[in-house]
């Protein structure tokens, strides 16, 4: 089974560079996530690798072979789409049996075929209706049985779940992590939420404005930003960036608000001045328990989701979230004291927005 | 119990106040629509000509007399056959029309618009430009086929028995492909664009695609587009009308300039009342007929 190769793939829609010179090894059987904000060329990515798009340079390959020039049929992939695309006329049965009569299966294979796929995903009951009969998420099965039945070389995703509401979107995720264990092939999913991206990924390819800003496994995203971009990309609620300067020495940090905390943080190359842009996740934050606090928060809003509580202050102008303890009484308008674990934290360069 | 009783009165009184409102409306139809009508009726069961003031109702002698007209019969297998090949014609290119100018393309609406001309043109002045058109001596036509032949020729179009229908057929289907074309690429721009790519990847062929996908899609549209066209052209009169005015003889002589000529050259005000009603039994039948085919297909 081929591996899918992208070689410097460029693609421009009029004046419009949709994607930027993407270079891209996927190896067989991994689940591989594009993510981005809307117009990253995340999609175009997608359908180029399906062949519903011409790239404008570069190369595509699967198994060795560039498919730059078949048509999809011939290029042995199959495709979910964001709308579902079932077939409106066609009973779910026939839908998912489409693509075995279009490559002329015998008929004992196809209903062989879509039995398995049918009762994989639990929609078996509903061969003979037709989709507008039913639900989102039964939908979004069929469309994915209609992907499965045939055996292809490639899934690609393109935003499977944003219709379905946030509930049935938590149990498809881990359906479809499920099946592409099952499956043991290559995923290629598109998605604009992030969550998508952490929780299904074995490896994240995070795009903005055509070009890879990062990829790696979703944990070293996470972790490691690269930059500014990838760190407020990854992450709910987002990254808190404050604008804090190194003290001479290096042994404290500045604030914007005036506090100053002692610096055990990892930088080691002090920037010029010593101004940087420190990065710290909401759950870097914990209430200080005993006497020691590395800095005073007057808390403005408190969010509590019931497994965790979201703090919201502000230094200086500068809005923060800390990640609380549930069972933390915090209340609005109250002075907090607050620990950071600093070897977590992260640190960009004020002006070019890379980690340092 | 008197209080329901004032309450009944204020609704009939509220009832009777709409029926007041729609009243002017119900009125205007019923002399336009229904009056008509129930004249043409009696008028079949008359005995009115031009000739004379005898008014006398004879029964059914008219209706007897539609069996053994030969040139009724004859005017509607003309009407019959026109409407199943121009039909047809006109639905195949107002689909390839349409097929050409669903990717998008530079001045699309100008070229929408050009195309679409020849529907807003009066059938009347259609059907003279076409015979000006198809003119033996002075026509564009021959001329353009003399200069393809290399030699002159003289084909008389609106004359020839051989030829009338075909100069019909090209001046309808000229004039109303374009309606075909209008409805069709709209119908044609809703199909599903992601059905399409799945259909796409999925490898269906374009016969398939056309078949379980387009097609069904299109076909409430197309319907109602096909019923349309085949009611003007079951009661098609202007173009031929002008063209050759039912010529040579009774050749190009369909349903509804039967129907003229014998109420206005033959002056049988009663016998084309009988002919005209006969078709609107027909037309409404065929109606009837279609729109039972779609709800059963619903």
């Amino acid at each position: 089974m081929p591996n899918l190769q992208l070689r410097n793939v460029d693609k421009f829609y009029g004046g419009v560079h949709a994607v930027k010179d993407v270079s891209l090894e996927v190896p067989e059987g991994e689940f591989i996530v594009l993510v981005g904000p809307s117009g990253c060329g995340k999609s175009t990515l997608l359908r180029s690798i399906a062949g519903l798009e011409e790239i404008s340079s570069g190369d595509i390959a699967l198994g060795g072979r560039s498919i730059v020039d078949l048509p999809p049929r011939d290029r042995n992939i199959a495709m979910v789409f964001q709308s579902y695309a079932l077939y409106p006329y066609l009973t779910v049965y026939e839908n998912i049996a489409f693509g075995l009569r279009a490559r002329k299966f015998s008929d004992g294979d196809i209903e062989r075929q879509v039995k398995w796929a049918s009762e994989m995903l639990a929609i078996g009951d509903y061969l003979q209706r037709y989709p507008r009969e039913l639900s989102g998420g039964q939908r979004q099965r069929v469309a994915i049985g209609r992907a499965i039945v045939r055996e292809a070389d490639l899934f690609l995703l393109d935003e499977p779940l944003s219709n379905l509401d946030a509930k049935l979107r938590d149990g498809m995720r881990e359906e479809i992590k499920r099946l592409h264990k099952q499956l043991k092939k290559t995923f290629i999913y598109v998605t604009h939420d992030q969550i998508e991206a952490m929780t299904l990924a074995e490896r994240i390819v995070l795009l903005r404005d055509g070009i890879v800003e990062q990829q790696g496994a979703p944990l070293e995203l996470f972790e490691r930003p690269k930059n500014l971009f990838v760190a407020g990309f990854l992450g709910s609620p987002s990254m808190n960036f404050i604008e804090v300067e190194l003290e001479e020495g290096g042994a404290a940090l500045r604030l914007p608000d005036g506090q100053s905390l002692a610096w055990t943080g990892s930088l080691t190359l002090a920037p010029e001045n010593g101004e940087f842009i420190w990065g710290v996740r909401p759950e870097h934050f914990s209430v200080a328990s005993g006497e020691s606090s590395d800095l005073e928060a007057l808390i403005e809003v408190v969010q509590p989701t019931g497994s965790r509580t979201f703090g919201s202050f502000s230094l200086a102008g500068t809005h923060v979230v800390a990640e609380l303890d549930a069972r933390t009484e915090v209340a609005a308008d109250r002075k907090i004291a607050l620990n950071v674990d600093m070897e977590r934290t992260a640190c960009f360069d004020k002006l070019t927005g890379e980690a340092f | 119990m008197s209080q329901s009783t004032s309450i009944g009165r204020a609704l009939d009184d509220e009832r009777a106040f709409k029926y007041l409102l729609i009243a002017p409306a119900v009125f205007v139809i019923l002399l336009i629509g229904l009056y008509p009508f129930i004249k043409l009726i009696l008028t079949s069961f008359q005995n009115i000509t031009m000739f004379d003031d005898d008014r006398s109702f004879n029964g059914f002698i008219h209706y007897a007399r539609l069996f053994g007209d030969d040139r009724l019969w004859e005017s509607l297998l003309h009407t019959a056959a026109f409407t199943a090949a121009a039909l047809p014609i006109e639905i195949l290119l107002g689909y390839l029309l349409a097929l050409l100018f669903l990717d998008p393309m530079p001045l699309k609406r100008l070229f929408v618009a050009v195309i679409l001309l020849p529907t807003v043109i009066s059938p009347i002045v259609a059907g003279s430009t076409w015979r000006l058109m198809f003119d033996h001596r002075f026509g564009p036509i021959n001329q353009i086929i003399a200069f393809l032949a290399g030699e002159e020729v003289k084909l008389l179009w609106t004359v020839d028995p051989f030829l009338v229908w075909p100069a019909i057929l090209v001046a309808e289907v000229w004039q109303w492909t374009p309606f075909m074309f209008l409805i069709l690429l709209a119908a044609l721009s809703n199909v599903d664009r992601e059905q399409l790519e799945s259909a796409q990847i999925d490898g269906a062929s374009w016969l398939m695609t056309f078949r379980k996908i387009v097609l069904p899609a299109i076909t409430p549209v197309l319907f109602v587009a096909v019923l349309i066209r085949a009611l003007d052209l079951v009661r098609l009169f202007d173009v031929i009308w002008t063209m050759t005015g039912g010529g040579p003889g009774t050749r190009t002589e369909t349903i509804s300039i039967y129907a003229y000529q014998m109420a206005f050259r033959e002056f049988e005000i009663s016998y084309s009342s009988a002919i005209a009603f006969l078709v609107i039994f027909a037309l409404t039948a065929l109606v009837i007929f279609a729109l039972r085919r779609v709800e059963i297909a619903r």
